[in-house]
Order: structure tokens, then C-alpha cells, then sequence
């Protein structure tokens, strides 16, 4: 456990600025949606047991206001994982725009913010 | 690794034979692509075109209904099986970097392993027979 703690410090206190951050974010993300995604397929298998169980977790876990901001949490974490998984095959595939990288990492959070921001407003349109 | 210059590597990779885990990084390549176009797809159209607030039961049965259903089951099950594979070869990843004893590696791959498949079978479940199906098939069994 104090490893763990350990390596995870060095892994935010290292200074390798964009590619650095990048990397971080992706795991945690993919852990992130991971864990969402177990939820997710519970509450899928509820809706084949039929529509009673499936719409008391509908109410109470999906469209309460915490379950929004989570919302939009999920968004930014399958948003981001996907555009940097992208940034990733791209310059696994074409390792001599490894110079460019943290040009690479602009472009692809700007690509996240412009897909995020009115995804955003629009989940939280309804509670503020 | 230290090393004297700061230009990155710019030549060409040489590939030795093909192994195990190379196969597994050419899958997490392929997969994060598909879903790229997958994924993202579900997500703005859950969210944004029909909203959380809609996918009642009757949603769900309506969308997995009809010839268009069939459509949907396997577009859903694509989700399920290729999101599933990704997610938990991305958790092994995250724990084989962190946790170094080998025991309680083991109890941990296993853990997201062992819960992931149980997942992708009530997943399949669902996506096979479909909303309410489950609860229908009960009653049937029991007359």
C-alpha cells in the first residue's frame, strides 16, 4: 500500500508537464469508466428483469441532480479517453510526430473542451 | 532514463517475433478505434438526443423492438463485448504498474477479470432477451 501511494506520487510529482498529464488522465479515466461501466450493465440486466426495479434505479441513480454532475463527469472522462486514445495510435503509428506531442496534446484537449462545454451545458441545463 | 538528447526517437521501429502482449497492445489499438466511432457515438446520442431522463423501460424495449432492434442487441453487445475486453486489459495495465506483490496481483486481476466476465454474461442476458424478458421468462417457468 505504501508503494502504491508512493508510485502515485511520483507519478503526479514528476514534471513531464503535457505527455505527462496526459498519461495520467488516460488511466484514470479508464479506470473511471470502467467502474461506470460495471454499474452500467447492472443496471441494464435490472431492465430485463422487468420495469418496476429498472425505473427506482432510473430515478434514483441515473436522473437525480448528484447523478448530473456525475453525468457530466462521464462525459469528460469518455470524451478525453477517446480523443487521447487517438493521440496515442497516432503517434504509435507515426513516431516521428513524437516532436510535435505536446503540440498534439493542445489540439486534442481543445478538440475535448469544444465537445464537452455545450455537452455540458445541455446535461446541466436542467439544475442551475 | 537519462539520456543526451531531448529529440525524440525518429526512425524506424525493427519488430522482433510477434509475442503475446504486442498482440494485446495491436488490440487496444484496433479496439479504441472501433469505439472511438462506437462509443463516442453512444454517449452523444444517449446524452444528448435522447437524454437520461428518456431511457425509461419503454425506451429501451422500444429501441431493442422490431427489425431496427436487431440492429440496436448487436450494436449494444459490440459495446458490451469490445468496451469490456478494453476495460479490463486497461485496468490489468494500471495494476500490473502498480502493485508489485505478486499475490495480491493476482487477487486483483482476478477480482476485475472474474467480476468483468460475470458482467458480460448478465450483459448478454439482457441484450438477448431483452426488456422485461428476464422477469417474463421467470413467470413462465413458474406458470
Amino acid at each position: 500500500m505504501a508503494a502504491l501511494v508512493a508510485s502515485i506520487y511520483r507519478g503526479i510529482s514528476y514534471r513531464g508537464a503535457e505527455g505527462q498529464w496526459a498519461w495520467i488522465l488516460h488511466r484514470a479515466s479508464g479506470l473511471g469508466i470502467v467502474l461506470f461501466l460495471y454499474m452500467h450493465i447492472v443496471s441494464i440486466f435490472i431492465a430485463a428483469i422487468g420495469p418496476g426495479p429498472y425505473e427506482w434505479v432510473h430515478a434514483t441513480l441515473y436522473t437525480s441532480p448528484p447523478a448530473k454532475v456525475l453525468e457530466v463527469f462521464l462525459l469528460f472522462g469518455v470524451l478525453y479517453h477517446a480523443f487521447n486514445g487517438m493521440r496515442i495510435i497516432i503517434i504509435d503509428f507515426f513516431p516521428a510526430l513524437g516532436q510535435y506531442q505536446r503540440t498534439i496534446v493542445r489540439i486534442e484537449l481543445a478538440l475535448v473542451v469544444i465537445v464537452l462545454v455545450p455537452a455540458a451545458i445541455i446535461t446541466l441545463r436542467g439544475i442551475i | 532514463m537519462a539520456t543526451s538528447s531531448s529529440r525524440p526517437y525518429q526512425g524506424k521501429i525493427s519488430y522482433g517475433a510477434p509475442n503475446h502482449e504486442r498482440k494485446i497492445w495491436l488490440f487496444m489499438r484496433l479496439t479504441g478505434l472501433v469505439m472511438f466511432i462506437t462509443v463516442v457515438f453512444h454517449l452523444l446520442y444517449m446524452h444528448m438526443v435522447v437524454g437520461v431522463e428518456n431511457i425509461t423501460f419503454d425506451n429501451i424495449d422500444a429501441r431493442w423492438s422490431g427489425p431496427a432492434g436487431v440492429f440496436w442487441r448487436l450494436f449494444d453487445a459490440s459495446l458490451l463485448f469490445i468496451g469490456m475486453a478494453h476495460g479490463m486489459n486497461g485496468a490489468r495495465f494500471s495494476i500490473n504498474d502498480y502493485v508489485h506483490n505478486k499475490i495480491l496481483n493476482f487477487l486483483l486481476t482476478a477480482a476485475v477479470f472474474g467480476l468483468g466476465l460475470l458482467l458480460i454474461l448478465l450483459g448478454t442476458v439482457a441484450i438477448v432477451l431483452g426488456a422485461g424478458g428476464l422477469g417474463n421468462l421467470f413467470q413462465r417457468l413458474m406458470g
